[in-house]
Protein backbone atom coordinates (compact mmCIF):
# COMPACT_ATOMS: atom_id res chain seq x y z
CA UNK A 1 0.00 0.00 0.00
CA UNK A 2 1.75 2.95 -1.21
CA UNK A 3 2.06 6.52 1.51
CA UNK A 4 -0.51 8.56 -0.42
CA UNK A 5 -3.56 5.64 -0.26
CA UNK A 6 -2.44 5.07 3.43
CA UNK A 7 -2.89 8.77 4.33
CA UNK A 8 -6.35 8.80 3.06
CA UNK A 9 -7.07 5.50 4.96
CA UNK A 10 -5.58 7.83 7.66
CA UNK A 11 -7.88 11.06 7.32
CA UNK A 12 -10.72 8.88 6.73
CA UNK A 13 -10.19 6.92 10.31
CA UNK A 14 -9.59 10.31 11.76
CA UNK A 15 -12.64 12.05 10.69
CA UNK A 16 -14.67 9.04 12.51
CA UNK A 17 -12.55 9.37 15.55
CA UNK A 18 -13.31 13.40 15.84
CA UNK A 19 -16.95 12.86 14.71
CA UNK A 20 -17.38 10.36 17.83
CA UNK A 21 -15.55 12.93 20.19
CA UNK A 22 -18.08 15.26 18.72
CA UNK A 23 -20.78 13.64 20.31
CA UNK A 24 -18.94 12.04 23.27
CA UNK A 25 -18.01 15.51 24.25
CA UNK A 26 -21.98 16.83 23.62
CA UNK A 27 -23.51 14.06 24.92
CA UNK A 28 -21.78 14.53 28.36
CA UNK A 29 -22.00 18.26 28.43
CA UNK A 30 -26.01 18.45 26.65
CA UNK A 31 -27.88 15.16 26.15
CA UNK A 32 -27.90 13.44 28.91
CA UNK A 33 -28.74 16.88 30.80
CA UNK A 34 -32.70 16.17 31.74
CA UNK A 35 -33.24 20.66 30.63
CA UNK A 36 -31.91 19.36 27.16
CA UNK A 37 -34.45 15.84 27.24
CA UNK A 38 -37.03 18.17 28.27
CA UNK A 39 -36.92 21.03 25.91
CA UNK A 40 -36.66 18.40 22.97
CA UNK A 41 -39.62 16.81 24.04
CA UNK A 42 -41.13 20.07 23.98
CA UNK A 43 -40.05 21.03 20.77
CA UNK A 44 -41.49 18.27 19.04
CA UNK A 45 -44.64 17.90 20.72
CA UNK A 46 -45.18 21.92 19.53
CA UNK A 47 -44.19 21.20 16.20
CA UNK A 48 -46.53 18.13 16.01
CA UNK A 49 -49.00 20.64 17.80
CA UNK A 50 -48.58 22.90 15.02
CA UNK A 51 -48.54 20.77 11.90
CA UNK A 52 -51.73 19.28 12.60
CA UNK A 53 -53.03 23.34 13.62
CA UNK A 54 -51.96 23.93 9.72
CA UNK A 55 -53.54 20.81 8.77
CA UNK A 56 -56.71 21.40 10.17
CA UNK A 57 -56.97 24.59 8.79
CA UNK A 58 -56.62 23.93 5.17
CA UNK A 59 -59.34 21.23 5.70
CA UNK A 60 -61.38 24.10 6.82
CA UNK A 61 -60.93 26.12 4.53
CA UNK A 62 -61.10 23.76 1.64
CA UNK A 63 -63.97 22.30 2.50
CA UNK A 64 -66.11 25.68 2.60
CA UNK A 65 -64.47 26.08 -0.98
CA UNK A 66 -65.37 22.69 -2.33
CA UNK A 67 -68.71 22.02 -0.56
CA UNK A 68 -70.57 25.49 -1.91
CA UNK A 69 -69.50 24.91 -5.29
CA UNK A 70 -71.13 21.42 -4.64
CA UNK A 71 -73.98 23.02 -3.37
CA UNK A 72 -74.15 25.05 -6.15
CA UNK A 73 -73.97 22.73 -9.12
CA UNK A 74 -76.59 20.37 -7.10
CA UNK A 75 -79.51 23.41 -6.60
CA UNK A 76 -78.87 23.69 -10.76
CA UNK A 77 -79.47 20.21 -12.16
CA UNK A 78 -82.15 19.67 -9.55
CA UNK A 79 -83.67 22.85 -11.26
CA UNK A 80 -83.07 22.12 -14.72
CA UNK A 81 -84.76 18.75 -13.94
CA UNK A 82 -88.22 20.15 -13.63
CA UNK A 83 -87.63 20.98 -17.43
CA UNK A 84 -88.17 18.56 -20.40
CA UNK A 85 -84.72 20.10 -22.39
CA UNK A 86 -82.20 19.51 -20.54
CA UNK A 87 -78.93 20.01 -22.33
CA UNK A 88 -80.55 23.41 -23.61
CA UNK A 89 -81.57 24.30 -20.18
CA UNK A 90 -77.88 23.39 -18.36
CA UNK A 91 -76.25 25.95 -21.31
CA UNK A 92 -78.30 28.99 -20.29
CA UNK A 93 -79.09 28.90 -16.77
CA UNK A 94 -77.91 31.18 -14.32
CA UNK A 95 -78.13 30.87 -10.64
CA UNK A 96 -80.78 32.93 -8.72
CA UNK A 97 -81.41 30.91 -5.65
CA UNK A 98 -81.73 33.47 -2.53
CA UNK A 99 -79.98 31.20 -0.68
CA UNK A 100 -76.72 30.37 -2.69
CA UNK A 101 -76.36 33.95 -3.85
CA UNK A 102 -76.43 34.57 0.13
CA UNK A 103 -73.85 31.61 1.13
CA UNK A 104 -71.56 32.73 -1.98
CA UNK A 105 -71.20 36.16 -0.02
CA UNK A 106 -71.11 34.25 3.18
CA UNK A 107 -68.33 32.16 1.93
CA UNK A 108 -65.64 35.32 2.12
CA UNK A 109 -66.53 35.83 5.71
CA UNK A 110 -66.67 32.03 6.30
CA UNK A 111 -63.32 31.65 5.15
CA UNK A 112 -61.87 34.89 6.56
CA UNK A 113 -63.17 34.24 9.84
CA UNK A 114 -61.94 30.45 9.86
CA UNK A 115 -58.73 31.82 9.17
CA UNK A 116 -58.37 34.26 11.29
CA UNK A 117 -59.07 32.59 14.71
CA UNK A 118 -56.83 29.39 13.45
CA UNK A 119 -53.95 31.99 12.36
CA UNK A 120 -53.97 33.58 15.62
CA UNK A 121 -53.81 30.05 17.37
CA UNK A 122 -51.08 28.88 14.57
CA UNK A 123 -49.04 32.40 15.31
CA UNK A 124 -49.18 31.78 19.30
CA UNK A 125 -48.26 28.24 18.42
CA UNK A 126 -45.28 28.84 16.38
CA UNK A 127 -43.91 32.25 19.30
CA UNK A 128 -44.00 29.36 21.93
CA UNK A 129 -41.75 26.96 19.38
CA UNK A 130 -39.29 29.48 18.75
CA UNK A 131 -38.75 30.59 22.41
CA UNK A 132 -38.29 26.62 22.80
CA UNK A 133 -35.79 26.39 20.07
CA UNK A 134 -34.15 29.30 20.82
CA UNK A 135 -33.47 27.66 24.49
CA UNK A 136 -32.71 24.18 22.80
CA UNK A 137 -29.65 26.53 20.97
CA UNK A 138 -28.32 28.21 23.70
CA UNK A 139 -27.96 24.64 25.82
CA UNK A 140 -25.94 23.34 22.88
CA UNK A 141 -24.01 26.57 22.75
CA UNK A 142 -21.57 25.50 25.50
CA UNK A 143 -21.11 22.17 23.62
CA UNK A 144 -20.36 23.76 20.57
CA UNK A 145 -17.79 26.24 22.30
CA UNK A 146 -15.75 23.07 23.87
CA UNK A 147 -15.78 21.25 20.60
CA UNK A 148 -14.58 24.51 18.74
CA UNK A 149 -11.92 24.74 21.25
CA UNK A 150 -10.60 21.16 20.85
CA UNK A 151 -10.58 20.68 17.53
CA UNK A 152 -9.26 23.74 16.84
CA UNK A 153 -6.02 22.25 18.73
CA UNK A 154 -6.56 18.71 16.58
CA UNK A 155 -6.69 21.02 12.98
CA UNK A 156 -3.34 22.97 14.24
CA UNK A 157 -1.76 19.17 14.53
CA UNK A 158 -3.10 17.32 11.89
CA UNK A 159 -2.27 20.06 9.44
CA UNK A 160 1.55 20.25 10.48
CA UNK A 161 1.48 16.40 10.65
CA UNK A 162 0.30 16.64 6.83
CA UNK A 163 1.65 19.84 5.68
CA UNK A 164 2.59 19.75 1.69
CA UNK A 165 1.83 16.00 1.59
CA UNK A 166 -0.77 14.74 -1.45
CA UNK A 167 -3.11 12.95 0.32
CA UNK A 168 -5.68 11.25 -2.50
CA UNK A 169 -5.83 12.21 -5.98
CA UNK A 170 -9.14 14.00 -7.17
CA UNK A 171 -10.96 12.29 -10.35
CA UNK A 172 -11.75 15.89 -11.55
CA UNK A 173 -10.43 19.16 -11.21
CA UNK A 174 -12.01 21.33 -8.59
CA UNK A 175 -13.95 25.03 -9.68
CA UNK A 176 -10.59 27.51 -8.92
CA UNK A 177 -12.48 28.85 -5.36
CA UNK A 178 -11.97 25.50 -4.21
CA UNK A 179 -8.77 24.59 -5.81
CA UNK A 180 -7.85 27.27 -2.82
CA UNK A 181 -8.79 24.10 -0.18
CA UNK A 182 -8.16 21.43 -2.61
CA UNK A 183 -4.58 22.31 -3.03
CA UNK A 184 -4.17 24.24 -0.13
CA UNK A 185 -0.05 24.46 0.55
CA UNK A 186 1.10 21.82 -1.68
CA UNK A 187 3.33 22.10 -4.09
CA UNK A 188 3.14 22.04 -8.21
CA UNK A 189 0.31 22.87 -10.43
CA UNK A 190 -1.55 19.59 -10.66
CA UNK A 191 -4.90 20.57 -9.56
CA UNK A 192 -5.86 17.35 -8.66
CA UNK A 193 -3.56 16.65 -6.01
CA UNK A 194 -5.48 16.82 -2.62
CA UNK A 195 -4.44 18.01 0.27
CA UNK A 196 -5.48 17.34 3.64
CA UNK A 197 -8.26 19.61 4.67
CA UNK A 198 -10.06 19.15 1.69
CA UNK A 199 -10.51 15.14 1.95
CA UNK A 200 -10.99 15.51 6.18
CA UNK A 201 -13.97 18.38 5.38
CA UNK A 202 -15.36 16.13 2.52
CA UNK A 203 -15.18 12.84 5.30
CA UNK A 204 -16.80 14.81 8.14
CA UNK A 205 -19.26 16.10 5.98
CA UNK A 206 -20.52 12.59 5.17
CA UNK A 207 -19.34 10.69 8.46
CA UNK A 208 -20.78 13.07 11.18
CA UNK A 209 -24.52 13.42 10.08
CA UNK A 210 -24.26 9.13 9.51
CA UNK A 211 -22.99 8.94 13.07
CA UNK A 212 -25.31 10.91 14.52
CA UNK A 213 -28.22 9.39 12.91
CA UNK A 214 -26.82 5.83 13.75
CA UNK A 215 -26.66 6.97 17.50
CA UNK A 216 -30.12 8.52 17.28
CA UNK A 217 -28.36 12.08 18.10
CA UNK A 218 -29.56 13.70 15.30
CA UNK A 219 -32.04 16.92 15.78
CA UNK A 220 -35.50 16.34 14.98
CA UNK A 221 -36.75 17.70 11.46
CA UNK A 222 -39.44 20.02 12.74
CA UNK A 223 -36.92 21.44 14.96
CA UNK A 224 -34.30 21.92 12.68
CA UNK A 225 -37.11 23.26 10.64
CA UNK A 226 -38.21 25.61 12.98
CA UNK A 227 -34.48 27.30 13.79
CA UNK A 228 -33.88 27.26 10.12
CA UNK A 229 -32.81 24.86 7.75
CA UNK A 230 -30.20 24.61 5.09
CA UNK A 231 -31.68 26.72 2.96
CA UNK A 232 -32.58 29.87 5.01
CA UNK A 233 -35.14 30.80 7.48
CA UNK A 234 -38.42 28.23 7.72
CA UNK A 235 -41.24 28.97 5.31
CA UNK A 236 -44.54 30.62 6.94
CA UNK A 237 -46.48 28.37 8.05
CA UNK A 238 -50.10 30.17 8.23
CA UNK A 239 -51.19 30.03 4.48
CA UNK A 240 -53.93 27.70 4.29
CA UNK A 241 -56.31 29.28 1.04
CA UNK B 1 -60.50 5.57 1.30
CA UNK B 2 -57.84 5.96 -2.38
CA UNK B 3 -59.73 5.89 -4.99
CA UNK B 4 -58.99 4.29 -8.29
CA UNK B 5 -58.44 6.84 -10.33
CA UNK B 6 -57.78 10.37 -9.94
CA UNK B 7 -55.82 11.79 -6.95
CA UNK B 8 -57.98 13.12 -4.10
CA UNK B 9 -55.74 15.26 -1.89
CA UNK B 10 -58.58 14.82 1.04
CA UNK B 11 -58.81 11.49 0.75
CA UNK B 12 -55.13 10.87 1.45
CA UNK B 13 -53.96 10.03 4.70
CA UNK B 14 -51.90 12.63 6.45
CA UNK B 15 -48.92 11.67 8.64
CA UNK B 16 -50.52 11.82 11.91
CA UNK B 17 -53.74 9.14 10.97
CA UNK B 18 -53.00 7.30 7.89
CA UNK B 19 -56.35 6.35 5.60
CA UNK B 20 -57.83 2.72 5.16
CA UNK B 21 -56.83 1.99 1.32
CA UNK B 22 -59.68 -0.37 -0.38
CA UNK B 23 -58.40 -3.36 0.83
CA UNK B 24 -58.92 -2.37 4.48
CA UNK B 25 -55.10 -2.08 4.81
CA UNK B 26 -53.96 0.50 6.97
CA UNK B 27 -51.98 2.81 3.91
CA UNK B 28 -49.97 5.83 4.13
CA UNK B 29 -51.06 7.25 0.69
CA UNK B 30 -50.65 4.82 -2.03
CA UNK B 31 -53.66 5.38 -4.48
CA UNK B 32 -53.81 2.01 -6.20
CA UNK B 33 -56.55 0.07 -4.71
CA UNK B 34 -55.67 -2.79 -3.33
CA UNK B 35 -51.83 -2.57 -3.56
CA UNK B 36 -50.46 -1.86 -0.21
CA UNK B 37 -46.78 -2.37 0.79
CA UNK B 38 -47.47 -2.56 4.37
CA UNK B 39 -43.96 -1.99 5.24
CA UNK B 40 -43.85 1.33 3.88
CA UNK B 41 -47.84 2.32 4.64
CA UNK B 42 -47.23 1.72 8.23
CA UNK B 43 -44.32 4.89 8.30
CA UNK B 44 -45.25 8.32 9.42
CA UNK B 45 -43.26 11.52 8.03
CA UNK B 46 -40.43 10.48 10.16
CA UNK B 47 -39.37 7.52 9.00
CA UNK B 48 -40.33 7.79 5.74
CA UNK B 49 -37.78 10.74 5.06
CA UNK B 50 -35.34 8.33 7.42
CA UNK B 51 -35.95 5.97 4.40
CA UNK B 52 -35.14 8.20 2.00
CA UNK B 53 -32.54 9.64 3.85
CA UNK B 54 -30.58 6.20 3.97
CA UNK B 55 -31.17 4.76 0.55
CA UNK B 56 -28.82 8.11 -0.52
CA UNK B 57 -26.56 6.88 1.12
CA UNK B 58 -26.69 3.42 -0.43
CA UNK B 59 -26.86 5.34 -3.76
CA UNK B 60 -23.60 7.18 -3.30
CA UNK B 61 -21.81 4.70 -1.94
CA UNK B 62 -22.64 2.16 -4.86
CA UNK B 63 -22.08 5.05 -7.31
CA UNK B 64 -18.86 6.32 -5.81
CA UNK B 65 -17.55 2.67 -6.02
CA UNK B 66 -18.55 2.03 -9.43
CA UNK B 67 -17.25 5.74 -10.74
CA UNK B 68 -13.93 4.86 -8.87
CA UNK B 69 -13.31 1.60 -10.31
CA UNK B 70 -14.32 2.69 -14.25
CA UNK B 71 -12.99 5.19 -13.58
CA UNK B 72 -15.06 8.07 -14.58
CA UNK B 73 -13.50 11.40 -14.32
CA UNK B 74 -14.45 14.98 -14.07
CA UNK B 75 -17.55 17.00 -14.21
CA UNK B 76 -19.46 14.64 -15.60
CA UNK B 77 -19.38 11.82 -12.45
CA UNK B 78 -20.56 14.60 -10.33
CA UNK B 79 -23.74 15.51 -12.66
CA UNK B 80 -24.05 11.44 -13.55
CA UNK B 81 -24.65 11.01 -9.23
CA UNK B 82 -26.71 14.25 -9.15
CA UNK B 83 -29.01 12.85 -11.97
CA UNK B 84 -28.99 9.43 -10.90
CA UNK B 85 -29.47 10.22 -7.04
CA UNK B 86 -32.67 12.89 -7.80
CA UNK B 87 -33.77 10.56 -10.64
CA UNK B 88 -33.71 7.20 -8.82
CA UNK B 89 -35.59 8.41 -5.43
CA UNK B 90 -37.80 10.25 -7.29
CA UNK B 91 -39.10 7.66 -9.16
CA UNK B 92 -38.90 5.27 -6.50
CA UNK B 93 -41.66 7.52 -4.19
CA UNK B 94 -43.33 8.88 -7.53
CA UNK B 95 -44.37 6.21 -9.45
CA UNK B 96 -43.41 2.97 -7.37
CA UNK B 97 -44.62 4.20 -3.75
CA UNK B 98 -47.08 6.65 -5.28
CA UNK B 99 -47.35 8.85 -2.68
CA UNK B 100 -48.53 12.66 -2.58
CA UNK B 101 -45.69 14.19 -2.03
CA UNK B 102 -47.57 17.15 -0.47
CA UNK B 103 -48.28 14.80 2.61
CA UNK B 104 -44.29 14.68 3.14
CA UNK B 105 -43.29 18.18 2.67
CA UNK B 106 -43.41 18.19 -0.75
CA UNK B 107 -41.52 17.28 -3.77
CA UNK B 108 -38.12 19.64 -3.16
CA UNK B 109 -38.05 18.47 0.88
CA UNK B 110 -38.24 14.83 -0.62
CA UNK B 111 -35.19 15.50 -3.13
CA UNK B 112 -33.08 17.54 -0.65
CA UNK B 113 -33.46 14.99 2.07
CA UNK B 114 -29.95 13.78 3.10
CA UNK B 115 -28.71 14.86 -0.41
CA UNK B 116 -25.54 16.87 0.73
CA UNK B 117 -24.49 14.56 3.25
CA UNK B 118 -25.26 11.52 0.11
CA UNK B 119 -23.09 14.21 -1.97
CA UNK B 120 -20.20 13.92 0.01
CA UNK B 121 -19.86 10.43 0.96
CA UNK B 122 -20.23 9.79 -2.79
CA UNK B 123 -17.39 12.05 -3.25
CA UNK B 124 -15.05 10.42 -0.18
CA UNK B 125 -15.75 7.18 -1.44
CA UNK B 126 -15.09 7.76 -5.27
CA UNK B 127 -12.10 9.90 -4.32
CA UNK B 128 -10.94 6.86 -2.07
CA UNK B 129 -11.29 4.15 -4.87
CA UNK B 130 -9.72 6.11 -7.45
CA UNK B 131 -6.83 6.55 -5.27
CA UNK B 132 -6.85 3.41 -4.49
CA UNK B 133 -7.10 1.32 -7.77
CA UNK B 134 -5.36 3.87 -10.24
CA UNK B 135 -2.98 5.78 -7.89
CA UNK B 136 -1.70 3.24 -5.99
Amino acid sequence: MSTMFADTLLIVFISVCTALLAEGITWVLVYRTDKYKRLKAEVEKQSKKLSHLVYKTTIVVSCINIILPLWKRRWRLRKVKRHTNITEQTKNWKPNSGFLNYMEKKKETITESAGRQQKKKIERQEEKLKNNNRDLSMVRMKSMFAIGFCFTALMGMFNSIFDGRVVAKLPFTPLSYIQGLSHRNLLGDDTTDCSFIFLYILCTMSIRQNIQKILGLAPSRAATKQAGGFLGPPPPSGKFS
Amino acid sequence: AAGGGKRSRLSRSWPTGPSKSLSGARCCGATRPGRTRTGFCNLGQDEFLDVIYWFRQIIAVVLGVIWGVLPLRGFLGIAGFCLINAGVLYLYFSNYLQIDEEEYGGTWELTKEGFMTSFALFMVIWIIFYTAIHYD
